[in-house]
């Protein structure tokens, strides 16, 4: 079988074993390599998948899995998932490595062994991690994928793999119902006697050939997944982290069966989290590629531009207009919602997280926030790729649970509202709070808002004790007055003077928009020793006038500095933008007033 | 059912790993070879060495764990031939343990032909030598002087097991290492082998010593020479002994595990010999074992006569200090058994040694086909709890637990050791620390040495009279708001060995030393510690220490001198340690410092309060351009300058707990003569600084108070340093540190020397030279005007006529007031309501 025959597609185990048996050179002359000598790390295969994916541009064709791709996706084929890693179920040993009769086989990238194993006495363990992924909490809808792989994909590459069956004797596969009699395999392992592997065979098909219907149960828009992580360092996942998962789609039936196997003893033992997780929930995926997705790669289709400083101003301008129609022509609380949006926190010094820029509109009423503020929700649906809202009311405050915290029962990471991924939007309404009396929960969840505001640091409940994990998301508050339980680095009262609604913007504005943002906020920046010259004088002078002004305004408006020259797609701050900084302050000052 | 074709259906416990694993390991070998000629003693070293792949059936019964293992040699007699003897009992292993009566392995039992751990060169005879050359010889070097007795320390440790018919020995891993490195790495690498041959060596001294003996002796080894973290266990481990350490966050219910099973026979009530746990399953006989019944399907279990052992699965997490950051903690299960089983609570933080083991799990309950997954656990040998929250904050002073050399307070290992002295042999180590403690908190460098001085602390001093003089360091900060306080206070509540971050507004005096209370079940008087009680010999942080109620304040009298708290109050009299150091911080008391009063009217606390404190430092917002710039500075660069700034040699939180806790621990500094000397120089000279130039009238500037304030820092600063004598230098700075706070609290803004009696009477020195001039003065104008006997004058007009004389000077009626009734008491005067009379 020489020459790269694999269907990295439809039959990625193949393309695995296929470099398996040439890793371990049990075709050439040369003395075999002992699979233990791999210790679970790649023998090739990997590269060959980035040479599929990337090189040859597969990674478009590989479907992207979500309640609605499930349906016709194939089990133990290609596919993509893109998700946040909501908890870390540690790690799992497997026999990795193991000998059939003469030959080696390997475990890896799936779930369970094609070949008999039991009495085999070679064998090596290796390990694998467990992520279980979440879709990211509060994903706006344009940032799926809108290219509708075509249903009769399957049906195609059901027929390439067919004829591959024949070559390979491909067990991997799944054969067709009528097919079990006619494989090569089948027959070879009935003739062999061996009663177990072929009975496993026979409920693999089966469930194959259900397991359309048995996907059905999951949640219409919430489709969480299973990812199993082999060869990467530790410290490249990290929880929250938002990534996008390119590996085998597996579907276990055994794992299914086992559900009904629940006495206490082994549960309470072991795998927990997983007894929680039946496969016919939450699928299961052998990652073989994993990437790191910015908010770039949420933006659908378009190709990378260059921030041009003219495309930039012009875009920024447009959606200055726009968000100065959304809030009522109010100017000011544009511009400071403008650079709400592109804040990010861009280093973190001891508790300092710098580069957050959380706003407070103030003076809004029950009303009007029913008008302005799901106006403007509706807005950054449209140009953010992660929102959420949180009412705040009493109620709210003393029933909901702000913090993820660890179900021991479970064994698994309860998710909380605050487990947001890094660069998520985060909308307080503080509106329709009222008088009345926190119970514990409350006073635990607002000293929890009070902290995550400040610091941007949110303490993971694990009972035991508590764990803080560093969290990045712009927080934009409604307020009557100066919100005491999030208290925002900006305070804005806002004034609009018209309630008339705004025309809807055409798409290509809005991908423009979502191109902009995404992009001015990663740019770098710096600043000039001049200007760094006028930036202290000014605080200096500042100070000395007004001995109330402290570090956290000195922050504010550095902050602001920043935002402010970015958003120009400019990467160093030029004494005409620091003016502006000054300006706008002072217009924020005189509302305060 | 042939051996070598049973797959792994045994499977039924989770305590019994599947033989598949056990061969592919590290090729090590196979455990149940061991097992079986060590303790079951039935397969021959031939058959054993004949068939390659290991008996998985064999493998089944010792996989049941040492523990559990172990009591199926109870009622076998160990015998003196000890030897790992190759049984003759060549029968299929299938039935071996199934049919075999107890007694049956002591007569087996025959000198053996060197064998080996199945796999590897490790003779078992080797390996049974050196373990008793270790027990019978093994001395610790620690008692060496009172060793006239000749017995080794595990000699002597059987003896009191046996005397108190303990059920186990611990071993200390330590001792091993030492005695023989060998034995020690066999068995780090296969432990499973080598206890049990352990266990059966020992079995062989306690028969020695004492033939009637029938309990089973195990051995627990714990302190290995390395522990492992629990994210860095892979499957290189399995098989192997490992040291963990974690939190137990979950315990399973006790889980009763069948070790031999009776069953009878309901149609003649024939009782059978006991079954054995084969494989974790029990095979009930399916018939009648008595010849002249053979009734089928008539056994029926008795469950009275069946023993069973105790079995708990224990969850065992990371500790937050191991978890890396974004990341969750990891878990892992501990399999428990017999006395093990309960050792650990959820919540406790302990430390396991046992082996790592691995099992596959089956597809299905019926299924015989594995699955290619494992489920990992350990086999606990020894559990241990440790406290180690942050610093270690045993008081060296106490060694009340002589009896436990191992003490559950943090060792340090050598490494670590050497790191910390080498970091206190450089020369900058002071400003090192200054700048590492709370870093981002800008500037208040003298703040952060007493701050740092109260870290380390003085030596406590108890004389033989029963005087104690405390070591802790209490703290006051004043300041405007904005300043950074409460930063402080929580960094170093972060840091310290143990401590109670409190806030004054929130606190009540019981709140804060001790209160009785009812328990709501017994109904009995309880006492339950306050804050300070609860942070004895750590920190205690007292935010917002202004809005303290006054009454709570009081409470802090003793504490603070005595450090104590006495109750008595509801039939319980008690007085409770409350070895602390106070760190409070409080706003002035017009929210903002004014500058016009004076510092006693700033802080607005009680002065025998203040005279507890022996810092003092005022953190005053002053309006300086050079430090805004340095403000502003810092701010730009913080948000301009990506890389990390102001990050360089700063010691980060964790080596500088350890740098703290070891110092607290093991560093003791005395003073040395010159330093003595210096004290007493320094403190003669604040002394007399109390001259007012020009003056006879002498201020008290110091109290002995300050000296003893003195020596604790001194002390402290000494510790700092690592060093055990308290040099001149740390004097020098001590005094440094004094003055520091005091010339920033006790300024007296009349006359800008430092005044003590500010702080220990709340009236300045001048303020009493006023009054004393305002007294005379009136005395004199009361002399002259006034006939002794005649018209009575008004106050009033006694102030004016005091006006016409002192027109340079500001007086108030009310002064006068007080300088008339002053002399009034005298019997000078006598004051009626406003009018003045002379006598």
């Amino acid at each position: 079988m020489g020459g790269p025959t694999y269907d990295c597609l439809a039959n990625p185990l193949g393309a695995v074993r296929l470099t398996f048996e040439k890793a371990i050179g049990s075709e050439s002359e040369t003395p075999p390599t002992h699979p233990s000598a791999f210790n679970g790390k790649d023998w090739g295969a990997l590269e060959l998948f980035r040479h599929f994916l990337f090189q040859e541009s597969g990674l478009s064709q590989v479907p992207i899995l979500n309640p609605k791709t499930l349906r016709w996706v194939q089990p133990n084929s290609l596919v993509r998932y893109r998700g946040m890693i909501q908890d870390m179920l540690g790690n799992e040993f497997y026999a990795g490595a193991y000998k059939d009769g003469n030959l080696w086989r390997t475990n890896k990238f799936m779930d369970v062994s094609q070949y008999p194993m039991g009495s085999s006495p070679d064998m090596c363990i290796w390990e694998r991690r467990l992520l279980y992924c979440v879709p990211v909490p509060g994903q706006s809808p344009w940032t799926e994928p809108s290219s509708e792989m075509e249903p009769n994909w399957s049906s195609q590459t059901r027929e390439k793999r067919r004829r591959m069956d024949d070559e390979d004797d491909d067990p991997m596969d799944l054969v067709p119902d009528d097919e079990i009699k006619s494989s090569p395999i089948t027959k070879k392992m009935r003739e062999d006697g061996l009663p177990s592997p072929s009975q496993s065979m026979d409920t693999k098909t089966t469930s194959s050939s259900s397991i359309t219907s048995t996907f059905q149960s999951v949640d219409k828009d919430n489709l969480p997944c299973l990812v199993k992580i082999y060869d990467s360092p530790e410290s490249e996942l990290k929880l929250n982290d938002v990534f996008e998962f390119i590996g085998v789609l597996t579907f276990d039936s055994e794992l299914a069966v086992e559900k009904d196997d629940n006495d206490e003893l082994s549960n309470s033992f072991y795998d927990d989290a997983l007894v929680h997780l039946p496969p016919n929930k939450v699928p299961r995926l052998h990652c073989l590629i994993h990437r790191k997705l910015a908010v770039q790669d949420f933006l659908p289709g378009s190709p990378i531009i260059e921030p041009k400083p003219h495309l930039v101003k012009e875009t920024r301008e447009a959606l200055f207009r726009h968000l100065t129609a959304v809030l009522g022509n109010d100017e000011v609380a544009a511009h400071f919602v403008l650079l709400h949006l592109l804040s990010k926190v861009h280093a973190r010094v001891d508790d300092v997280a710098v580069g957050k820029l959380s706003l407070n509109l103030t003076g809004l009423s029950k009303e009007s926030v029913s008008v302005f503020g799901t106006r403007l929700s509706d807005t950054f649906k449209n140009l953010l790729p992660f929102t959420n809202c949180m009412p705040l009311t009493l109620e709210y405050l003393n029933t909901a649970s702000l913090a993820p915290k660890k179900d021991y029962q479970a064994n698994r990471l309860v998710p909380g509202v605050l487990q947001l991924a890094e660069g998520s939007h985060l909308m307080v309404d503080e509106t329709r709070l009222e008088s009345g009396s926190l119970n514990s929960t409350g006073i635990e969840n607002t000293k929890l808002l009070k902290k995550f505001i400040e610091f941007q640091k949110v303490e993971y409940d694990f009972q035991y004790y508590k764990v803080e994990m560093a969290t990045d998301v712009q927080l934009l508050i409604f307020s009557e007055g100066k919100s005491n339980i999030v208290p925002a680095d900006v305070i804005v009262p806002f004034q609009p003077s018209c309630l008339e609604s705004t025309e809807t913007p055409v798409a290509e504005a809005l991908e423009a928009w979502r191109w902009y943002l995404a992009t001015v906020r990663s740019l770098p920046h710096s600043i000039g020793s001049e200007i760094q010259k006028v930036v202290e004088d000014d605080l200096v002078a500042a100070r000395q006038t007004d001995r109330s002004l402290g570090s956290r305004d000195f922050s504010r408006w550095l902050t602001m500095a920043r935002l402010i020259s970015s958003s120009f797609g400019e990467t160093s701050l030029s004494k005409e933008h620091w003016e502006m900084v000054k300006e706008m302050e002072r217009l924020r000052r005189e509302r305060l007033k | 059912m042939a051996s070598d074709s049973s797959p792994a259906n045994f499977n039924n416990g989770p305590s019994s790993p599947d033989d598949s694993f056990s061969s592919p390991i590290a090729n090590t070998s196979s455990p149940a070879h061991r097992r079986r000629r060590g303790r079951r003693q039935v397969s021959t070293p031939s058959s054993a060495a004949a068939t390659p792949p290991p008996n998985p059936s064999r493998f089944a019964n010792s996989a049941s764990t040492p523990t559990p293992a172990r009591s199926t040699r109870r009622g076998r007699r160990p015998g003196p031939a000890t030897s790992p003897s190759p049984a003759v009992a060549a029968t299929p292993s299938s039935t071996d343990d199934f049919s075999m009566p107890s007694s049956e392995g002591g007569e087996d039992m025959e000198e053996a032909t060197p064998t080996f751990v199945w796999g590897t060169n490790i003779s078992v005879q080797d390996v049974k030598n050196a373990i008793q050359m270790f027990i019978k010889h093994f001395r610790d070097p620690q008692e060496l002087s009172n060793d006239i007795y000749g017995e080794g320390k595990y000699t002597r440790l059987i003896n009191r097991v046996l005397e108190v018919e303990g059920e186990w020995i611990d071993v200390d891993a330590h001792d091993v290492f030492n005695y023989d490195s060998d034995l020690y790495n066999k068995m780090m690498r296969y432990p499973l082998e080598v206890l049990a041959i352990f266990d059966i060596v020992l079995m062989d001294i306690v028969s020695l010593i004492n033939p009637l003996f029938d309990k089973h002796v195990q051995v627990r080894i714990h302190n290995l020479k390395s522990s492992t973290s629990m994210r860095n266990l892979n499957p290189s481990d399995i098989e192997k002994m490992v040291s963990l350490k974690g939190m137990v966050i979950r315990c399973s219910s006790i889980i009763p595990e069948i070790r031999e099973a009776v069953f009878r026979c309901i149609v003649c009530g024939y009782h059978s010999e006991p079954v054995v746990v084969d494989r974790g399953r029990i095979s009930e006989p399916t018939s009648c074992l008595k010849q002249e019944c053979l009734a089928k399907n008539s056994m029926a279990l008795v469950h009275n006569r069946c023993r069973f052992a105790d079995k708990q699965i224990v969850r065992l997490q990371e500790t937050p200090d191991e978890i890396p950051e974004g990341g969750t903690p990891h878990t892992v299960s501990l399999l428990m058994h017999d006395k093990l089983v309960d050792a650990g609570k959820p919540g406790d933080r302990v430390e396991v040694t046992g082996i790592y083991r691995a099992m596959s799990v089956r597809v299905g309950p019926t299924q015989r086909t594995v699955k290619s997954l494992f489920k990992t656990y350990i086999d606990c040998l020894h559990i241990k709890k440790t406290d180690k929250s942050r610093m270690a904050a045993e008081d060296p002073m106490e060694v009340d637990k002589g009896s436990q050399r191992v003490d559950d307070d943090v060792q340090f290992d050598e490494d670590k050791v050497e790191e910390l002295k080498e970091l206190s042999r450089q020369p900058d180590i002071y400003e090192r620390l200054t700048r590492s403690l709370a870093p981002n908190i800008w500037e208040l460098d003298d703040v952060k040495k007493g701050l740092l001085c109260q870290l380390f602390g003085g030596n406590a001093l108890k004389l033989l009279s029963g005087a104690s003089f405390r070591g802790d360091i209490n703290i006051l900060l004043v300041g405007d708001p904005g300043t950074s306080k409460s930063q402080l206070l929580q960094y170093i509540h972060k840091l310290a060995p143990r401590g109670i971050y409190t806030s004054g507004r929130g606190s009540s005096a019981v709140g804060l030393t001790a209160y009785v209370a009812k328990d709501p079940e017994t109904g009995e008087t309880v006492l339950e510690s306050g804050a300070l009680v609860l942070s004895d010999r750590g920190i205690c942080c007292i935010d917002e220490f202004d809005k303290m109620s006054d009454n709570a304040r009081s409470m802090l009298h003793e504490v603070m001198e005595q450090q104590t708290v006495s109750i008595a109050k509801a039939g319980i009299i008690a007085s409770l340690n409350a070895r602390t150091s106070v760190l409070a911080c409080a706003n002035p008391s017009g929210s903002r410092y004014n500058p016009r009063l004076s510092v006693i009217d700033n802080i607005h606390l009680p002065p025998t309060l203040l005279s507890r404190f022996d810092l003092i430092y005022l953190i005053l917002d002053k309006a300086d351009e050079q430090t805004d710039r340095r403000l502003a500075k810092h701010i730009v660069s913080l948000h301009f300058e990506d890389t990390e700034i102001a990050e360089h040699d700063v010691i980060d939180l964790a080596t500088l707990t350890a740098y703290v806790s070891y110092a607290r621990k093991n560093i003791h500094p005395k003073l040395s003569d010159e330093a003595a000397e210096e004290l007493t120089r320094g403190y003669v000279e604040m002394r007399k600084r109390g001259n007012f130039p020009g003056s006879s009238k002498k201020v008290i500037t110091a109290t002995p108070r300050q000296i003893e304030s003195l020596i604790r820092l001194s002390e402290a600063l000494a510790r700092i340093r690592f060093s055990e004598t308290v040099e001149m230098r740390d004097v020098t700075e001590a005094f440094r540190l004094l003055e520091v706070a005091m010339q920033q609290s006790a300024t007296d803004h009349s006359t800008g020397t430092i005044d003590m009696d500010l702080i220990t009477t709340g009236v300045s020195a001048s303020e009493r030279m006023r009054r004393e001039t305002l007294l005379s003065a009136t005395r004199n104008i009361i002399m002259d005007k006034l006939q002794l006997g005649g018209p009575s004058i008004r106050l009033l007009e006694l102030l004016d006529e005091m006006k016409k004389q002192n027109s340079g000077t500001e007086i108030h009626l009310h002064d006068l007031r007080t300088a008339v009734a002053t002399l009034a008491s005298e019997g000078f005067v006598v004051l009626h309501g406003d009018s003045v009379k002379r006598m």
